[in-house]
């Protein structure tokens, strides 16, 4: 189901307000966030974001496109490294 | 036999059912486009004039997406969760439910026909 218009986008206040500042400032760096279910939003643009993974954080540089997603859906959560091959044991890859 | 948007050719049905086999009208948009060309939806499609079938073309034209344009929509946003790397894209990519499913098993719409692996539960050994 997706969420009431009535509420608007989740955009994480915090970041929001971050964002806001280094615009101000004309600034681009990256921004260290654990904020991934925190909406892209037309201020983004432009941006890199550090989006943490669970693990480590994974940049994810806003583009136009990318407004209306959410930052987690850029920084993967799970690694998968193929299955298991029982003569040669795990496959490498990626 | 009319000819409705290019190539379909609906025939003996009636045209509220034959309108359906345009790629884009379920039977939703069917009864609408018919309202809209002021016919009545009990007709067969080969009893049709050729005025009436111009008008359920003309208003197709008018308000729809269908048959190629509408596959190339479809397309097109699929390329573009693929192109800004979204998870998503990623799941199009490598032909597995995008909407969050389970995929332990079931999942066979995506993934297709079965790829027996030896050493999994249920095959021999062990």
């Amino acid at each position: 189901m997706s969420r009431s218009l009535k509420k608007g986008p989740f955009v994480d206040e915090k970041l929001y307000g971050k964002v806001q500042r280094l615009n101000a400032d004309g600034r681009h760096v990256p921004v260290k966030t654990w904020a991934r279910a925190c909406t892209i939003v037309p201020e983004f643009v432009g941006h890199t974001f550090q989006v943490h993974n669970g693990r480590i954080f994974i940049d994810v540089f806003c583009t136009e496109d990318m407004v209306g997603h959410k930052l987690g859906e850029f920084s993967l959560t799970r690694m998968f490294r193929g299955h298991t091959n029982k003569k040669e044991g795990v496959k490498q890859r990626h | 036999m009319p000819r409705i948007a290019g190539v379909d050719i609906p025939d003996k049905k009636k045209i509220r059912y034959a309108l359906r086999y345009i790629h884009g009208i379920g039977p939703t948009f069917a009864d609408k486009i018919l309202a809209a060309a002021g016919i009545d939806g009990d007709t067969r499609a080969g009893e049709l004039s050729d005025q009436d079938v111009g008008q359920v073309a003309a208003t197709i034209e008018a308000g729809y997406i269908i048959e190629g344009t509408l596959r190339r929509q479809v397309q097109q946003h699929i390329q573009r969760l693929k192109d800004i790397r979204s998870y998503r894209g990623d799941r199009h990519r490598k032909g597995l439910p995008v909407r969050g499913q389970r995929t332990r098993c079931n999942a066979r719409t995506r993934k297709g026909h079965k790829k027996t692996v030896a050493g999994k539960k249920g095959v021999k050994g062990h």
